[in-house]
């Protein structure tokens, strides 16, 4: 799944904030304050976000109180997602993501006590969602529902029942959902081009895993798969809203305080994706009217220290009516859409150039056109008006993306993914600090032709010689 | 740089929400309404500091083109934003741009419907682009010509979306001409984008588009006085504008039937299966036969998800809604996807489903945690700007005075088990139901069901 890095840096906490400050891009925000609380260690406070250490059992937990309206998002992230499956078990985490509404121990339809019922009794906006580098669960709730909601979320970390009968019949709306996926031509497309951009990498295969997988995965795997991942210190538990953060942690330590730490150590990744050697182009041909063109090059990890510069070029390529690809490709007449973006994750990360393709346009062309774009500012690099420009929308939009708990916490989720919250504050600093200089480096650095994948998706009516060569 | 600048009022910015709902002030107490240059004002102010969210609307949805060209209200809303008469588009979007701000349209069944976000400070700037963008939409040859192809674009998309197909599918099929719930065809809509003209945009633009049936939304951090001042200055001397269709002529007697849209190759077959229901949103049963229809098939623990998906395994998504019916008569139905293969095994579950829920009714424990789950939820749901501004604009449209939005939770609460009952069997009778399949169906499913 795409972890969108412009929506990381759109959505805001307090804590980008910071940056709105004079001089914001050179002086971080001072630590906030710790509040000892008991049963915990403080790790760090970054503008009005708190991390602390569960002691009993390394469970972190990040608290960012907010107290305009009587509403909590609650939130937990596990470190697994489908950078941890191998062949036979790809698919194998999003399944236990919904197996993880199947029942625990103590709370299960059964019991008439569900999740699912105590949800949406109370009215909460809860689910889960399962990527690459992750798997999360959450609700956004009135203040007053959040304990009987950790109750149930925390019993399922380590009491689920796991029944075969559930996964049976679970199996088979997993594969509607994986139906529904594969009904977009586009869909197709772009795993088809993740997966021959990877080879090494578990990012090779979709999150929702090969179909053979879904159906045939025993629950012995999952189970194994639970058991390995599913513990206290392999999680980050997130709380923003209308909560005292001494109170809420103490809530947290009651119920997941009672865990130990994972047995074993949680299994660390080790394959690193080999250099390309060369271009790589595929067709997708589905039925359909209009075609695709997608263009992929891979990048370093979501961390690294040029993907704010790498976002300040897909902004001013992609952002807006002012952006590069629209007056190319779209007010041209070439494209009904173009975009630019990158997903960033834990491994390694991936650009994408998107097009599609307007009535009359030939795939030739658009991808022409697109890679035309990327060679200008290869030549020619960014205005100052351009960079103004996207680093005005950036500020602006995470004003507005302020408007609600759940988005914060969504945010706060990919970067936990990605291997630190804390990104989350600092970004937009670095973003700020981003030069002309850097986007055009980036831009000759990363986007060369012999790494690049290339996708076509092309109707069965569209002329022969179009096809990819 | 103006980066400083754009970004010092919102330092002071904490707060995020409704400052009145945090404290359980009435809601209709704290909004404003009132009319500038002929348009409905309501503001809204909330605890966000320097942010304004802003949701309007008037009468000049795709219904409203009548018997005439099906695409020309599409069309002109797409035109809105590609420039006026004193600014070319991207002259705008550069204004809007460099203080962050938005401005989008979309078209509906019978609203043009607008929403935009800036900064309190650049409020007068959003109000006269929006402004001038419904009141002097440049329509310029060149600019056309890319909208038709935009447009056309979009439609040819949605040939094999079974989703989409799906959709025209049951509301043609429950709907006769003339009724403002009955879509267009994908070929008449490409037709009438094919042939639309520049004049035929400029007829339509001085017959519907006005002050008259005009509403606009502002939530944040916004008065009043400051809203209207705003709205009175860039609107006025601005005239006309037509009024929702408030009647419609009768739906089609409701028969079983069953519908399929044939595409090739889809993993995954998109299936609906309703009836009109005879009721505007304001009729006395509505409330009960919503409250009913959650109980059949909302969110996880509806009947329907409980059975079809967790209990058999048979559906990614299934659920039941009643729609469309905020001015004239609308529709209930289920929407669910199955794979071909278990087409056949979903829709008897589905039906089975259904029969039981009809047949019993809903029990009290049910409705006791649908009416607790549904205002739970109405609650956390205007506890955001946009939230909030989509729940009034949402209500007004339906003909209803703000202080239903503090009636709600006690409207639901009255509802009993027995009206509840009542209303399902007065307004679904599941041995006329149209059954609509749009994908790659096996020929033993296409057959109506008993």
């Amino acid at each position: 799944m795409k972890s969108r890095l412009k929506y990381a840096v759109l959505l805001g906490l307090p804590g980008w904030l910071m940056i709105a400050g004079p001089a914001a891009a050179d002086s971080p925000a001072p630590p906030s304050p710790a509040v000892p609380v008991p049963g915990y260690s403080f790790i760090q406070a970054q503008d009005g976000i708190s991390e602390y250490r569960l002691d009993a059992n390394g469970l972190t937990v990040l608290v960012a109180p907010d107290h305009s309206a009587p509403v909590v998002t609650f939130q937990v992230t596990y470190r697994v997602g489908s950078r941890n499956e191998v062949t036979g078990t790809t698919g194998a985490t999003h399944i236990l993501e919904h197996m993880m509404f199947k029942g625990s121990e103590a709370y299960n339809e059964e019991k008439g006590n569900s999740l699912k019922r105590y949800g949406e009794r109370v009215g909460a906006q809860f689910n889960a969602s399962t990527s690459l580098d992750r798997t999360n669960y959450f609700a956004t709730l009135g203040r007053d529902d959040l304990e009987g909601y950790v109750a149930v979320e925390a019993d399922r970390m380590r009491h689920l029942l796991l029944r075969d009968a559930d996964r049976q019949a679970e199996m088979t709306v997993v594969r509607n959902e994986y139906e529904r996926g594969r009904n977009s031509p586009e869909n197709v497309l772009f795993e088809e081009v993740q997966a021959a951009a990877f080879e090494a990498l578990p990012y090779h295969h979709p999150t929702i895993g090969w179909l053979s997988d879904i159906e045939h995965v025993p629950t012995a795997k999952l189970r194994e798969f639970y058991d390995t991942f599913y513990w206290p210190d392999n999680s980050t538990v997130t709380i923003a809203g209308d909560v005292d953060v001494a109170a809420v942690l103490a809530l947290v330590r009651r119920y997941y305080g009672v865990y130990p730490h994972s047995p074993a150590p949680i299994p660390q990744i080790y394959t690193e994706e080999p250099v390309q050697q060369g271009p790589r182009r595929l067709t997708v041909s589905l039925p359909g009217e209009l075609g695709a063109v997608l263009i992929a090059h891979k990048l370093p990890n979501g961390l690294a220290p040029d993907q704010p510069a790498i976002e300040v070029l897909d902004a001013v390529l992609a952002s807006g009516k002012s952006s590069r690809l629209y007056h190319a490709l779209v007010d041209s007449g070439l494209a009904l859409a173009a975009d630019a973006d990158t997903g960033l994750h834990r491994d390694a990360s991936l650009h994408t150039l998107f097009a599609q393709l307007a009535p009359g346009a030939t795939h030739a062309e658009v991808e022409a056109a697109l890679l035309a774009e990327l060679d200008k500012v290869k030549s020619g690099g960014v205005t100052d008006a351009e960079l103004a420009r996207v680093k005005q929308q950036y500020v602006a939009a995470n004003a507005y993306r302020r408007d609600g708990t759940s988005a914060i916490v969504g945010e706060l989720n990919a970067w936990i993914a990605i291997g630190d919250w804390t990104q989350y504050v600092t970004f937009p600093r670095r973003i700020a600090a981003v030069t002309p200089a850097d986007v055009q480096r980036v831009a000759r650095q990363y986007f060369d032709a012999a790494q690049s994948t290339t996708g076509w998706y092309v109707p069965p009516a569209a002329p022969a010689e179009e096809h990819a060569k | 740089m103006t980066r400083v600048d754009l970004l010092a009022p919102i330092l002071a910015c904490v707060a995020l929400a409704t400052a009145s709902l945090a404290q359980g002030a009435p809601m209709a107490e704290h909004a404003e309404r009132g009319r500038a240059a002929g348009i409905d004002v309501v503001t809204y102010r909330t605890a966000v500091h320097d942010v304004v969210d802003i949701v309007g609307y008037l009468p000049a949805g795709d219904a409203l083109a009548g018997t005439g060209n099906p695409a020309v209200p599409t069309l002109l809303g797409m035109m809105l934003d590609h420039g006026t008469r004193a600014q070319d588009q991207f002259t705008i979007a550069r204004e809007l741009e460099e203080v962050g701000a938005e401005v989008g349209f979309s078209v509906g069944v019978q609203s043009l419907q607008f929403e935009a976000k800036c900064l309190t400070r650049d409020l007068q700037l959003v109000l006269s682009i929006l402004a001038a963008e419904l009141r002097t939409p440049a329509l310029q040859p060149a600019e056309f010509a890319k909208v038709k192809l935009q447009l056309t674009g979009m439609l040819e998309n949605q040939r094999r979306s079974t989703d989409a197909r799906a959709r025209e599918a049951l509301r043609r099929a429950l709907f006769p001409p003339g009724h403002p719930n009955r879509p267009a065809t994908l070929d008449e809509l490409l037709a009438g984008t094919r042939s639309a003209t520049l004049k035929d945009l400029q007829a339509f633009h001085a017959k519907f588009y006005g002050p008259e049936h005009m509403t606009i939304v502002l939530v944040g951090d916004v008065t009043q006085e400051v809203a209207t001042a705003g709205i009175a200055s860039n609107f006025s001397g601005w005239s006309g504008g037509q009024d929702f269709l408030r009647t419609a002529p009768e739906a089609y007697p409701p028969a079983a039937a069953t519908v399929t849209v044939p595409l090739p190759e889809k993993t995954s077959v998109s299936v609906l299966l309703g009836e009109t229901t005879g009721m505007v949103y304001r009729d006395p049963d509505s409330l009960a036969l919503r409250l009913g229809t959650v109980i059949a098939g909302r969110g996880f623990t509806g009947r329907l998800m409980a059975n079809v998906r967790d209990k058999q395994g048979l559906t990614y998504d299934i659920g039941a809604v009643v729609s469309d019916d905020s001015l004239v008569d609308g529709l209930w139905y289920v929407d669910a996807s199955f794979s071909p293969k278990l087409l056949e095994r979903g829709l008897a579950a589905t039906r089975s489903t259904l029969q039981t829920w009809w047949q019993d009714g809903v029990t009290d424990r049910e409705l006791a945690d649908t009416k607790q789950g549904l205002i739970g939820g109405y609650y956390v749901g205007l506890a955001t700007n946009q939230g909030l501004a989509r729940a009034i604009v949402t209500t007004l449209q339906r003909g209803l005075d703000l202080s239903w939005l503090d009636q709600y939770p006690q409207l639901l609460r009255a509802v009993t088990r027995d009206q509840v009952n009542a209303a399902i069997r007065r307004h679904v009778d599941l041995s006329k139901l149209t059954l609509v399949e749009a994908g790659t169906v096996p020929a033993a499913a296409t057959e109506p069901s008993p």
